[in-house]
């Protein structure tokens, strides 16, 4: 008890690190795990110009991560340097880091990776007979040795953190850590076209990637025909940017954003701009809170970007984010709009199937016993079908056939057109289809159900539509565009319609006077406690003047202090058109049907609500030979 | 209770009762009709609590007078179905039997005691007028009625007689209409009072006869009306009319002639073009003529002219095609009259000798 620090007295207690320890410390900024190992040593053989790369991994990377390419190597001198901390070749001076066009740069993976595992590089490089052979275990480096074997480099990690067993403690099971390294190849397969990849697992094969491969192709081979089959391309070039790659459909959007990848000069990155900007292409076709899926290649001259302002490069610093941002934002939102909006019913019919009782038996193949066949007409509470009256076949009346007569709609287009797959119970669908092809005439006929949803036979399947969606963003739209075009056509009243409001919202309203003027509410202050509302926009429906005022005063309240022009008219817009839109529960005519069906499809998007919830729901056949199991 | 009555007859009065009669209700006898056989007549009673119908027959040969009730769309189904001349009807504790020629069918009565007590017209201080004249004014006036949610006084037609003069005004609140004709032999002291569309609908679907007189009855909250085989009693909407008078223009400085039919036709040519989503026609107007002109942003636009008589130095002004075309389908005259200030003032359409359609413009800020 006379001393609590003994060797206070002695020599002093800071001292510096010997360079294994540094650069284990440094390790820890880089290497974390197989997967990081994976990504440094992919990225060095990129740079090398490699057109292949192979990945070998055992146990998930922990035991061993082989990756072999066949690019320039490296002569003996190159050999010695390789592990030496903040050596590399891709940079000379300070002022290189201004125009960094290789993925890597630091010049510390090698030595971080050097002094947590056991590594031998072999090499061979271009015009060389024979290579050489380096061994490193643990920071102790030894002379290279002559060794036969192809051109290119090899890397061999071992034994991942053998001497820093906290780290390993660390690692997760092999499978975990084979997902995370195989994401890593896979970015790199998606980031550079016209190299190939290969990843084995224990000896497996578990991912091929030929050199030839295009985007589509990659993204086909990683994630599957389902989203690759429905991506829109991106493409523009304003001479300072350039982007290529595709988006999909929102309805691919996940939770993560594990397939959302940009990548920027091939260097795949995750930048806060970047995902911002996808975020608002996708803007009113998406829930918040979901992560669009894209493949995106974003080119410029290096000078314009700065790379290195993360230890992993994932985070880049634009020279001149708000030019990317807008040039972004345009080619985008428009390939975004162009993207199939619509839910397919696979995943619906499977929960239909599911309700009725239906069992799914792996391994029990393809055709199943005829007992488990849904039987969709028992115990489903369809409510009520009910065909629209003016069938074509029921003689007189004043249905107008479109594109061809009433005749032809005849049984044998059924069979002709629906492949003998059109029996769904009722003739309706699979009348009348487009045999043509060309231009969809929304021939009908069309199946009200419930008195909210509308069937609708298509060329390959049939679609469900949700009426009330659908029509809310033929409004939506209608009012937006008069908005942005700055003439909003406005029902003056005959009498002002005085709508009582409390204190605060009558001051927030004549606040923003102005501002609902522009999009067709005129509103005039009527004593203390009510505005009267001396017109409103035309295009609304079934105006129901004191709610729409009441909204309004109420998004100004929840919006905000100050909300811009902008905001207020979008929050207005979205409830003024749900407000005046045809309801779920409304009959419908065939006419009104085909009417509204015909101003949906002039517009931009006609695929979701303006709350983004979707507006129809279609059935492939494909879907329909799956749930009777014809496949 | 059991009486013979022809089965025409007996079909077009459950029919005329059945559109009262709601199809569902919280209070399931209103589901029912009720049939009263007395001394010579037989009269079917359907209400439901706003609107009240009783439709007698005569020439019924009665066997035992007696009052039932019975299922309304039922027994108007059964009735319709059969092909016999005549249909006897007979009650024996709580059925009723329903009989035509070999064919018959036994319906489940309900208490008679608990049908709703329904007004029976009396015939003092009543307004009396031709049937076709109210169904004229009903016609051109009870289309511009509300019908959205809210503002529910707007949802009925406002009548009123003033000086020898029975007038119908509607409106939504973007149009009204107002037609008037004389009247004669006025009872003193009568009310405003309006009458929901559904009521005065039902007026018009029992005028059997346009030449014949009706009488109408006015009550502090309700309307009664009398046809030859018909009694109809609509509850009153209680709420405060819209003050009209002062929105209908009196001097204006634009005036327009020009022929109905032709602005009819001109304004569905561009309407055609302008869709039913974008709203607006506009009427340029210049002396000798009139420009009609629409446009969709996502259709295009159309323009059409037409002859006109106008002195002036020109205007212009836009409406809803909907809303004047519902005008025009009622015009009285071949030639009709516009007259407006400007463009944000309302526009005074003259249909006919004592009816007029205001429409207020739409205006487009630029």
């Amino acid at each position: 008890m006379s001393s609590k620090h003994p060797s206070s007295a002695q020599a002093g207690v800071i001292r510096a690190l010997p360079e294994v320890v540094r650069n284990q410390i440094a390790a820890g900024e880089v290497i974390e795990r197989p997967a990081s190992i994976v990504k440094e040593l992919m990225e060095n053989s990129l740079d090398a110009g490699a057109t292949h790369v192979q990945v070998d991994l055992e146990e998930g990377g922990s035991m061993l991560v082989r990756v072999i390419d066949d690019g320039v190597g490296m002569n003996g001198a190159d050999l010695m340097m390789a592990f030496e901390s903040h050596a590399t070749s891709k940079l000379r001076e300070a002022g290189d880091l201004d125009h960094i066009s290789s993925l890597g740069f630091r010049g510390e993976a090698l030595a971080s990776i050097g002094s947590v595992a056991r590594c031998a590089i072999y090499s061979r490089p271009r015009g060389d007979d024979i290579g050489l052979r380096i061994e490193n275990e643990g920071g102790r480096i030894q002379d290279p040795v002559d060794a036969g074997g192809p051109r290119g480099t090899t890397i061999e990690i071992r034994d991942l953190f053998y001497n820093t067993p906290a780290r390993r403690r660390f690692l997760k099971r092999p499978s975990t850590e084979l997902s995370r390294c195989l994401e890593v190849v896979q970015r790199m397969a998606l980031g550079h076209l016209n190299v190939g990849f290969v990843a084995t697992h224990n000896g497996k094969r578990n991912y091929d990637i030929e050199a030839s491969m295009d985007l589509p192709a990659r993204i086909r081979r990683t994630f599957g025909a389902e989203l690759s089959e429905s991506l829109v391309p991106v493409e523009a070039d304003d001479g300072m940017f350039k982007i290529f790659g595709y988006v999909a459909p929102p309805r691919f959007a996940r939770r993560d954003s594990a397939r959302q990848m940009w990548f920027l000069n091939g260097r795949m990155v995750k930048d806060k701009v970047l995902v911002r900007v996808l975020k608002e292409a996708y803007r009113g076709y998406l829930d918040p809170g979901r992560q669009p899926v894209a493949f995106l290649h974003l080119s410029m001259d290096p000078a314009l970007v700065d790379v290195n302002v993360h230890p992993a490069k994932a985070e880049v610093r634009f020279r001149e984010d708000r030019r990317v941002f807008a040039f972004l934002l345009n080619s985008l939102r428009s390939a975004v709009a162009q993207t199939d909006m619509a839910t397919p019913g696979e995943g619906l019919l499977r929960k239909a199937l599911n309700r009725d009782g239906y069992v799914h038996h792996p391994g029990q193949g393809a055709i199943h016993d005829p007992g488990y066949l849904p039987r969709p007409s028992e115990g489903r509470p369809i409510t009520e079908i009910r065909e629209v009256p003016g069938k074509p076949y029921v003689g007189g009346g004043s249905f107008p056939v479109y594109g061809r007569p009433a005749s032809a709609l005849s049984e044998g287009d059924n069979a002709t057109v629906g492949g003998g797959h059109a029996g769904l119970g009722t003739d309706a669908v699979g009348a009348g289809l487009l045999t043509d092809g060309a231009v969809d005439t929304l021939p009908g006929p069309f199946l009200q159900i419930d008195k909210t949803y509308i069937v609708r036979a298509l060329p390959d399947g049939f679609e469900v539509i949700d009426q009330h969606a659908l029509h809310e963003r033929i409004t939506y739209e209608g009012l937006l565009r008069e908005v942005q075009n700055g003439s909003v056509e406005v029902q003056r009243l005959l009498v002002p319609e005085v709508v009582e409001v409390s204190r605060a919202e009558k001051a927030l309203l004549e606040e923003h006077k102005d501002a609902l003027a522009k999009i067709g509410i005129e509103i005039e202050p009527f004593g203390e406690t009510a505005v009267a509302l001396q017109g409103m926009p035309s295009r609304l429906r079934h105006p129901d003047p004191m709610g729409l005022v009441r909204d309004v005063a109420e998004i100004l309240a929840t919006t905000g202090k100050s909300p811009t022009a902008a905001d207020v008219i979008e929050e207005v817009l979205h409830s003024a058109a749900c407000r005046s839109s045809v309801m779920a529960g409304d009959a419908l005519t065939d006419d009104a049907i085909r009417s509204i069906l015909q101003r949906g499809k002039q517009l931009e998007n006609d695929q979701t609500c303006p709350h983004s919830r979707p507006t129809r729901v279609r059935f492939t056949l494909g879907d329909l030979e799956r749930a009777f199991h014809r496949k | 209770m059991k009486v013979l009555c022809d089965r025409e007859k007996l079909r077009e009065g459950l029919a005329i009762v059945n559109n009262v009669v709601p199809a569902r209700s919280p209070k399931p006898i209103l589901e029912n009709v009720r049939v009263i056989v007395n001394d010579s007549s037989l009269q079917l009673i359907g209400t439901d609590l706003e609107v009240s119908v009783r439709y007698s027959i005569d020439d019924v040969k009665v066997g035992d007078p007696g009052v039932t009730v019975i299922p309304a769309r039922v027994a108007l189904d059964f009735i319709r179905d059969l092909t016999s001349e005549t249909v006897t009807i007979d009650t024996n504790d709580n059925v009723c039997t329903i009989t035509g020629g070999a064919d018959s069918c036994e319906l489940v009565t309900m208490d008679a005691d608990e049908y709703p007590v329904t007004p029976t017209f009396e015939d003092k201080d009543t307004l009396t007028l031709q049937g076709g004249t109210f169904t004229r004014l009903v016609g051109q006036t009870a289309f511009a009625a509300a019908r959205e949610a809210g503002r529910y006084a707007m949802h009925g037609v406002l009548i009123t007689v003033q000086d020898d003069n029975l007038q119908m005004v509607a409106t939504d609140g973007r149009r009204l209409a107002l037609s008037s004709t004389p009247v004669q032999d006025v009872p003193a002291d009568i009310p405003p009072a309006i009458v929901p569309t559904k009521g005065l609908q039902m007026f018009c679907r029992v005028i059997e006869d346009p030449l014949s007189n009706i009488k109408i009855k006015f009550g502090t909250n309700q309307i009664g009306m009398k046809t030859k085989h018909a009694e109809i009693f609509a509850r009153l909407i209680d709420g405060d009319y819209p003050r009209y008078s002062e929105v209908i223009p009196t001097e204006c400085k634009n005036s327009v002639e020009a022929n109905t039919q032709m602005i009819e036709r001109k304004l569905r040519l561009v309407a055609n073009v302008t869709g039913d989503e974008a709203r607006a026609v506009r009427l340029q107007i210049t002396p000798g003529q009139m420009e009609f002109f629409g446009h969709s942003v996502g259709r295009g636009e159309a323009h059409a002219m037409m002859e006109i008589d106008y002195k002036g130095e020109g205007s212009d002004i836009a409406f809803n095609p909907d809303y004047v075309l519902d005008g025009m389908k009622n015009a009285e005259r071949e030639t009709v009259r516009l007259e407006f200030n400007d463009k944000t003032s309302p526009g005074k359409f003259s249909l006919g000798e004592n009816y007029i359609y205001i429409v207020m413009p739409i205006t487009v800020d630029v």
